[in-house]
């Protein structure tokens, strides 16, 4: 069975000025039916550009190259007419500002009837009674009202619950969600992640929570793809890659999360030094000088990881010796 | 540890918010402080933990003198601030920094940094040759872990985690003994944000400052406080020892925020999660009667609607603002 996104070699590239920044270098990696792929890193890593290359969504200065495939078929770098009717339809995108995502002088209800009404071919009453259950299934306090409301008037974690039921209307194949809770506060970020979760199991979409927070994808993720400087470092089952990470990049992250659990009269095991400039390109490992193990031919040869096997891999010398 | 360094009595902060209507134009007052009160030691770090608008901002900037409080009183080494005379207030307020969220449009773009760190020396000691002063900057860049010749650089040139050091190394110069830390992590990647709390930490170590510690993060305050204090709609839910209120959280909206910290555990399911704590924040202009946590509290009752539940202490600095505290405590 061929995966439901297939990415092969993706780059990314801007042109800024006279210079050339990289945002995603060289990636591969499949996205299986059904799953709930957590991508994790942190700014500058590549994790929302490589899904807006793959929607054909980047902006006018970036380029991409390679291959991304849904069930099979090409999507990357062809014609708008031909992503639309996926976009929207059978891949959704919701983002971490739900403000910027719903039009300001529409009300809810209008939004979420456009959608039913475009996608659905619903007439209006159809499109109305649509976006009322909508916002029922998103377990929207009070859906009456909301569908009256404008964006302005709802709280964040409201705005997201609108955006999500934006996104589920024409039930999803993938709904790939951008840092979805990162502006909202802990116990609506809670509300949120159930939320997704229920999605998943009632509705079987698969996801892509994009995130630098390890903890979110935690609990909500099968599979964990960890990226660096545009590059994928590790990738794994969420509890082979919490338990026994395989690249130092991993298991440093992990080491300096401040947890309930953590002895508060030590210091966090810091990664020390800076994430890589995305305008210079290394020979060897991206992470090759925060490395607390790093070796010469880091420094002089790329580690590569074959991680579209499904195996738990790292791109790191340290696992081909 | 002899008496407090700093106390706050009864704070109140408002907000007057005026709506322009056509014919008339009516004022809101918005309280984001209500009432808060506890002691700072020296040496001693406070965390301060609550949701969006519960006055954790309002309060750090009211101690400071940064905005008026509407009641109340804050009281630094003796000295009441808001009625004290100009001059004190400027001497004092060189033993008083802050740091903010965000480290780039905090620090003025158009002047290098290492003049960004020496200004509040030429405000507060004057008379100090600018040799003098340039070697303070040096070894204050060297503490926080910069290169001393950074110092000619513009803000734009650094990374976010280097700008907090930079604004650590100001709000250091001038050797303060309280630092109001405004969330300094939230604004960083995961691997800066270990650095910047290990930083503080040891510079706590080493100068035995007084830090308040706000952060929405509870994880992050656990490990940076001695004690913790909560907060919703401006008011006090608990304040206590850190291993206190989170081993054995009194208050129900303590509980609820522990219990909705995502942990890095694969076995953590999200299902479920969502009925830890229902509902929304409601709106300051307008908080609930009595208890302001009410509407979203498992353990409600009509009292909690008729009457605002006193600040009570249940142990040694630990006090909880619940009617039913003892009934939160076995769940």
């Amino acid at each position: 069975m061929s995966p439901l996104l297939e990415i092969r070699g993706l780059s990314v590239r801007f042109d800024v000025g006279d210079a050339t920044l990289t945002a995603v270098r060289d990636l591969s990696f499949d996205i299986a039916e059904g799953q709930c792929v957590g991508i994790v890193g942190e700014s500058g890593a590549g994790k929302s550009q490589t899904f807006l290359a793959a929607l054909g969504l980047l902006a006018e200065n970036a380029k991409a190259e390679g291959s991304v495939r849904y069930r099979g078929r090409e999507i990357l770098n062809v014609p708008r007419r031909e992503l639309d009717t996926l976009r929207g339809r059978r891949i959704a995108m919701v983002f971490q500002d739900p403000l910027s995502g719903l039009t300001p002088t529409l009300r809810v209800g209008r939004q979420i009837e456009e959608a039913a009404r475009r996608h659905l071919g619903m007439n209006a009453r159809q499109a109305r009674a649509k976006a009322r259950e909508m916002l029922e299934t998103v377990r929207m306090p009070d859906a009456e009202h909301c569908l009256d409301a404008y964006p302005f008037e709802l709280s964040g974690g409201m705005r997201q619950r609108v955006m999500i039921a934006l996104g589920m209307i024409c039930r999803p194949d993938l709904l790939i969600a951008d840092e979805p809770t990162t502006a909202l506060d802990v116990t609506i970020q809670a509300q949120i992640l159930g939320l997704l979760a229920e999605m998943r199991r009632e509705l079987n979409t698969s996801i892509v929570l994009i995130t630098h927070d390890l903890a979110v994808a935690a609990g909500l993720c099968d599979r964990i793809m960890i990226l660096y400087n545009g590059r994928l470092m590790e990738s794994g089952t969420t509890s082979e890659v919490f338990t026994s990470p395989k690249h130092p990049y991993t298991a440093g992250l992990l080491a300096s999360l401040p947890s309930l659990a953590s002895d508060p009269a030590t210091d966090l095991p810091a990664i020390s030094g800076q994430p890589p400039d995305a305008f210079v390109t290394t020979p060897g490992c991206a992470f090759a000088e925060r490395c607390l193990q790093v070796m010469d031919r880091c420094r002089i040869e790329r580690p590569v990881l074959a991680a579209h096997e499904g195996r738990h891999a790292a791109a790191c010398h340290l696992n081909t010796k | 540890m002899t008496g407090p360094l700093l106390t706050v009595e009864s704070l109140c902060v408002d907000y007057e918010q005026r709506r322009a209507g056509l014919f008339s134009s009516r004022a809101r007052t918005l309280r984001a402080v209500d009432g808060i009160s506890f002691e700072l030691a020296e040496g001693e770090t406070l965390g301060i933990v609550g949701e969006t608008g519960c006055g954790k901002t309002s309060l750090g900037k009211a101690i400071l003198q940064l905005v008026k409080a509407s009641a109340g009183r804050v009281i630094w080494r003796g000295v009441d601030l808001a009625r004290t005379d100009a001059e004190t207030l400027t001497r004092l307020r060189s033993e008083l920094q802050i740091v903010f969220q965000d480290p780039l449009s905090a620090l003025n773009p158009r002047m290098p940094v290492g003049e960004i760190v020496s200004e509040p020396l030429r405000v507060h000691a004057p008379d100090i040759s600018a040799k003098e002063r340039q070697a303070a900057v040096a070894a204050m860049f060297e503490r926080v872990g910069l290169r001393t010749e950074m110092t000619r650089g513009y803000p734009n040139e650094f990374s976010a985690g280097q700008c907090q050091r930079i604004s650590i190394a100001r709000a250091m110069i001038t050797q303060p003994r309280l630092l109001v830390c405004d969330e300094p992590v939230s604004a960083l990647d995961v691997s800066i944000q270990a650095q910047i709390c290990n930083l503080l930490r040891r510079l706590q170590r080493e100068t035995g400052i007084s830090i308040l510690f706000i952060s929405h993060d509870l994880s992050v305050l656990r490990y940076m406080s001695h004690r913790v204090m909560v907060l919703y709609l401006g008011r006090l839910m608990e304040i206590g020892r850190r291993d206190e209120l989170f081993d054995n959280p009194r208050h129900p909206y303590s509980r609820a925020l522990i219990d909705a910290i995502p942990e890095a555990d694969p076995n953590q399911s999200p299902l479920g999660m969502a009925d830890a704590l229902p509902g929304e924040i409601p709106s300051a202009l307008d908080p609930p009667s009595g208890c302001v946590f009410r509407t979203r509290c498992p353990i409600a009752t009509p009292e909690c609607a008729r009457e605002r539940p006193p600040d009570e202490c249940i142990a040694e600095s630990h006090r909880v603002s619940c009617h039913h505290w003892r009934q939160a405590r076995s769940q």
